[in-house]
């Protein structure tokens, strides 16, 4: 989205972009204020005041029937929240988010409107626009919206609410963008009639969160492997590869003293860095494993210079990339896949020189690849370090979106 | 000084816990942990020492000092609000609360104490949650870490108002409480006078509920659990409002039921529903009618009543038992067969046959056929867990939804949604293999399956359950039982399976590789009698035990061998009574080596060599696995006649060779005796044994029937 924007304005566009609050976004997983930063300065931001009202935690805020059952309250609201919009969480922003870009469009005319899903509540503003002033319009689906990418099965049907609302956006959407191939004909499939309008535009990394040097691991002091990203796994998920790291160090002289640092949120609401996850995480502790905590954008580049390989844990299978595969490439060390075998990350990885390919989520397969990773961290060459560098240049942030946006603006000049 | 309150409910996560602490110690903070979990149960004060709170605090942990009647009522209030009413006269925690600067749920059962709280300490901030304490108290910091206290001994005038108003509420119940104490209850003649007086005439019918309701807590108080339940089947029985009279028959035969035991009035109070539920169907409201017939169901298949007893009233009287089911319209309405549009495809001639396997997690006795079919080159084979994945698992035992759907002639969400989960396997599979005739099948066939043939194995179990009674089996080709007096009792208990549209119907035996078994047995084994599987009241040890017990008179070197995992007494009441008599009776018979427990093993062959006699004691069996891997080890089978099928045409005396069975524990010890008289006899018996075990249930006998199932198209 950021780097959507910035494209944009380099292009020599009048970029506004509508977000939702500061405070709104540190209810949720927590914010990353050096993110902004980034932001070409010539872009607006029109922060509106909405906020995720399930996940509020201050209790003087709640009325009785919420303190009584919080869960059954929550539940409530989000049946509640899907009368304005069928998405539970978001529903209810439909009005305001609509409101937001009639009343930018009416200050300053919009020659284009771009949709960024989750939520999908920002289709209603696209739709309205478009409805009332005739602003063309695209939609930036990154995951899909009636495709579940994590089991793979059709989120909802075609005569759903949610079903009638994507195919009636999606028919007139000048283009339609999504984060990989099997997701993309998904869409092709399913609307074959706009089929031309689907493209893949990949997650891409930030050139800046890089390292950009070839690593020296100093196995003397002890290895160190790294997960950067939302721990938004299952906790079974989490303990299988746990174990596997348990079984490497046991089996693997070069593992012994190697550690295991993970970064990045721990759920959200009332449980944010406080839910089973990190608790097995804390009683992992013996065995090496830390959990660090969110890693500010800024400091990025600095974790990954730490670290001597990466551990890839991802939900999902074939429709799911993540944006994580592209920056863990880039940093050029050795990679541990913990997905499952059918996944687009090995799609992605494929040809990579450096990685011990997907066993899938299975204790005893991963215990090999922390091993296999171990030795190519140490006896990996520098050449080889930049070989897996350079396999990660095709997927720089900016590349990717400097394309997309062109061909954007030319599909709209059709 | 900023005094934080933390409030939990149940055990928190202690690592979690310990960092958040010392991070609020380190901005200045004493913290104070209430909780009303058990802080000495097992492991908790070890892990609340690395926690370092300033002190640690146990709130009453249930209300079992509170009256009855409170205790009822709190059983029905919010999770919230029982915890609140079981920790707020706490002294400790209201004066820690009044004096706290910042307050902290740590859980969602916290959450309405803490709001509770705060209306006491009107100032400090009240949070859910560790990583928003931790805000609280940093945004303390830059005021001097704590709060303007403002509270008081006494909550805000509109609490105060809610909670006399609430007061006045439990008066009625608090005057009958009165008049229905333990010792009134206790006396025969107190309690008798009590159940009549609710069955008085001309009482109003909520005064009558009501008034029953406390009466039966009182008897349940005195112990009087069939007495409780008496009262509120009486009281049901004089009340006219259909909804009424069928949820006092449903608390009525539940009294019953918890405890373990076969409710009297079970029929009464299914009757009741049905007529809730044919009433409701017929003025449309299918939503209420299906809610109706799904309890008439629970409570007609209770497991308490068929699967954690020695005996069933369906297996006494199948079509006799389900016979008022079908008198009501509702539940005819559900048993419609749909057929299907198309019939099946035939085989395809010019591609290897897609075949999908397909159960709801148990695939105990799938992975013969799964590793054989997933290397036949005429099949390709997909296996497909429906608990594996969320969205399948949600729909696949669905029963109030599936009744919704058969009620609204398959215009519901539910028919949508299976079509949405299921139909793209439909579509890439030739045949559907479904292990289990239980939630799936009621799912699959709620749709229709195009001209994909589908197949369905039901074991035994099922049979006992409601699942076949919400399964569509027209629009089922093959239905495959493991043995021919499981498809009797089946046949009996659904009429669509005597009917034309029934599917055609296969005995194949389960798939088991028996090639490892036979070895050779030590001439001590002669004297060892094995039971392998314990693990249900149906497999009634306790008949193994008598069996022992009179063979043991005669030679006291027989011993009993138990193979297997215990009963969990968690199942029901009634599996925890059973366990707890045979417990006491194995006790001295373990203690003089009579009887030996090996527990559960991955590797039944090897166990089997030391045992000489195979047990069979169950009530009832689909085919006994345990049975048929002893003889094939050589070890004489005993099988007592299954009561549930006994004497009828088919039991476990057509499916095993006659001179196996046994009518009684008496016969049983006088063939053990016989065939175990001498070491020639027992071996020459165990032979005959092992080859009929491996010439009819051996797989790779048993493959060509699976072969000839999905492959053979006459």
């Amino acid at each position: 989205m950021r780097e959507t924007a910035n494209q944009f304005a380099k292009a020599g566009w009048d970029v506004t972009v509508v977000n939702i609050a500061r405070e709104s976004w540190e209810l949720d997983s927590g914010i990353d204020l050096s993110l902004l930063e980034q932001v070409d300065p010539r872009v607006k931001i029109e922060e509106l005041p909405l906020v995720r009202e399930d996940l509020e935690t201050d209790i003087r805020l709640y009325d009785e029937a919420r303190a009584l059952d919080p869960h059954g309250w929550v539940s409530e609201l989000r049946r509640r929240q899907t009368q304005a919009f069928p998405e539970p969480n978001f529903g209810e922003w439909r009005d305001d988010l609509e409101q937001a870009v009639l009343r930018i469009h009416r200050k300053q005319p919009a020659d284009l409107l771009l949709a960024s899903c989750v939520p999908y509540v920002n289709l209603a503003a696209a739709w309205k626009l478009w409805e009332e002033a005739k602003v063309p319009y695209a939609v930036d689906f990154r995951d899909g919206w009636s495709i579940d990418v994590i089991d793979g099965v059709e989120a909802f049907a075609r005569d759903s609410e949610e079903g009638r609302w994507e195919k009636k956006v999606l028919d007139q959407a000048v283009s339609l963008w999504v984060v990989n191939d099997p997701i993309a004909e998904h869409y092709r499939k399913r609307y074959p009639e706009f089929a031309d309008r689907v493209h893949v535009v990949r997650n891409g990394y930030d050139a800046d969160s890089s390292p950009g040097r070839v690593h020296n691991p100093d196995p003397e002091s002890g290895l160190v492997f790294g997960y950067l990203g939302t721990v938004n796994f299952t906790v079974q998920h989490l303990e299988t590869v746990l174990n596997a790291w348990r079984a490497a160090r046991a089996k693997e002289p070069l593992l012994a003293n190697a550690r295991f640092e993970l970064r990045g949120h721990i759920g959200n609401g009332a449980n944010r860095g406080a839910n089973r996850h990190a608790e097995i995480l804390k009683e992992a502790e013996a065995d090496g494993v830390l959990y660090g905590g969110p890693a500010a954008k800024a400091e990025v580049a600095d974790v990954y210079a730490r670290w001597d390989a990466m551990v890839l844990v991802l939900i999902g299978g074939r429709y799911v990339t993540s944006g994580k595969v592209y920056e863990y490439m880039a940093t050029g060390l050795p990679i541990v896949s913990a997905h499952a075998v059918e996944h687009d990350a090995s799609n992605v990885l494929k040809g990579h020189p450096l990685w011990t390919g997907a066993p899938g989520i299975d204790e005893a397969g991963l215990t090999e690849s922390f091993v296999k990773a171990a030795h190519m961290a140490v006896e990996t060459t520098d050449e080889e370090h930049a070989d897996a560098m350079a396999h990660a240049d095709q997927f720089t942030r900016e590349a990717l979106m400097s394309v997309a946006v062109k061909n954007l603006v030319e599909e709209l000049a059709k | 000084m900023t005094e934080v309150l933390l409030v939990a409910t149940s055990r928190p996560q202690f690592g979690v816990l310990a960092d958040a602490v010392a991070k609020l110690n380190a901005q200045g903070a004493r913290v104070h942990l209430a909780g009303s979990f058990h802080l000495e149960a097992e492991g908790v004060p070890e892990e609340l020492v690395k926690v370092a709170v300033a002190e640690a605090h146990q709130l009453p942990r249930n209300l079992h000092h509170r009256s009855q009647a409170l205790r009822r009522r709190v059983g029905k209030a919010p999770r919230g609000l029982r915890q609140w009413i079981q920790v707020k006269g706490d002294s400790w925690l209201r004066s820690r609360a009044r004096r706290a600067d910042v307050l902290v749920a740590l859980d969602v059962g916290a959450v309405y104490t803490v709001w509770r709280l705060a209306e006491y300490n009107r100032t400090a901030p009240a949070k859910f949650g560790l990583a928003p304490a931790l805000k609280a108290v940093e945004e303390l910091r830059t005021q001097g870490g704590t709060t303007a206290r403002r509270s008081s001994l006494l909550p805000p005038l509109h609490a105060v108002a809610r909670d006399v108003r609430r007061g006045v509420d439990q008066l009625p119940g608090q005057l009958v409480r009165a008049a229905t104490p333990r010792p009134v209850m206790r006396s025969g003649v107190g309690a008798r006078l009590w159940r009549s007086a609710v069955t008085a005439p001309g009482m109003p019918i909520k005064v009558r509920a009501t008034t029953s309701r406390y009466v039966a807590e009182g008897m349940q108080w005195a112990g009087r659990v069939s007495g409780a339940a008496l009262t509120l089947a009486d009281a049901a029985a004089k009340i006219p409002d259909l909804s009424l009279r069928a949820n006092l028959y449903y608390e009525a035969v539940m009294q019953e039921i918890k405890k373990g035991i076969s409710p009297r009035d079970l029929g009464k109070a299914v009757k009741a529903h049905l007529a809730l539920a044919d009433a409701e169907f017929a003025k449309g409201g299918t939503d209420e009618a299906a809610e109706a017939l799904n309890r008439a169901l629970f409570l007609h298949f209770h497991r308490v009543l068929h699967i954690d007893q020695l005996s069933s009233p369906l297996a006494k009287d199948a079509e006799g038992f389900v016979a008022p089911l079908h008198m009501s319209k509702a539940f005819q309405a559900l048993s419609r067969p749909r057929g299907r549009r198309v019939p099946a495809a035939p085989l395809p001639g010019d591609r290897p046959l897609r075949l999908l396997v397909t159960t709801s997690a148990n695939d105990n006795f799938l992975h013969l056929i799964k590793a054989h079919f997933a290397d036949h080159p005429g099949v390709e084979l997909r296996y497909l867990d429906l608990a594996a994945n969320k969205h399948l698992k949600r729909i696949s035992w669905a029963a109030t939804r599936m009744l919704k759907d058969r009620l609204s002639d398959s215009s519901s969400d539910y028919q949508e949604e299976v079509e949405r989960l299921m139909r793209p396997h439909l579509d890439w599979a030739d045949t559907v293999f479904l292990e289990w005739a239980a939630g799936p099948a009621g799912m699959l066939t709620t749709i229709d399956p195009g001209d994909t043939r589908i197949v369905v194995r039901l074991h035994s179990y099922e049979a006992f359950t409601r699942w076949p009674h919400l399964t569509d089996f027209s629009r089922i080709d093959d239905l495959v039982f493991v043995a021919p007096h499981v498809k009797d009792l089946t046949t009996s208990l659904v009429p669509v399976l005597r009917g034309e549209q029934a599917p055609r119907m296969h005995f194949v035996d389960n798939a088991m590789d028996l090639s490892g078994f036979n070895r050779p047995k030590p001439a001590e084994a002669r004297f060892n009698l094995g039971l392998i599987g314990i693990s249900q009241v149906a497999k009634d040890p306790k008949w193994a035990v008598d069996v022992l017990e009179r063979v043991r008179k005669h030679d006291e070197r027989y011993r009993l061998i138990l193979v297997g995992g215990d009963m969990d007494p968690k199942t029901s009441q009634a599996t925890k009574e059973y366990l707890k008599q045979f417990e006491e009776l194995l006790e001295p018979l373990e203690e003089s080596g009579a009887v030996v427990r090996l527990g559960p093993t991955d590797d039944v062959p090897s166990k089997l060599v030391d045992i000489g006699t195979i047990l069979s004691s169950s009530v009832r069996e689909g085919c006994h696995v345990g049975v048929m891997e002893g003889a094939a080890s050589g070890a004489v089978p005993v099988v007592r006649d299954w009561p549930f099928y006994a004497g009828k045409p088919n039991s476990a005396r057509t499916l095993y060779p006659e001179d196996w069975v046994v009518p009684s524990p008496a016969a049983a010890a006088e063939k053990l005796l016989k065939a175990t008289a001498t070491e020639e006899s027992w071996r020459a018996a165990g032979k005959l044994a092992a080859e009929h075990a491996l010439t009819v249930w051996d797989w790779p006998v048993v493959k060509k029937h699976f072969e000839r199932l999905f492959l053979d198209e006459s």
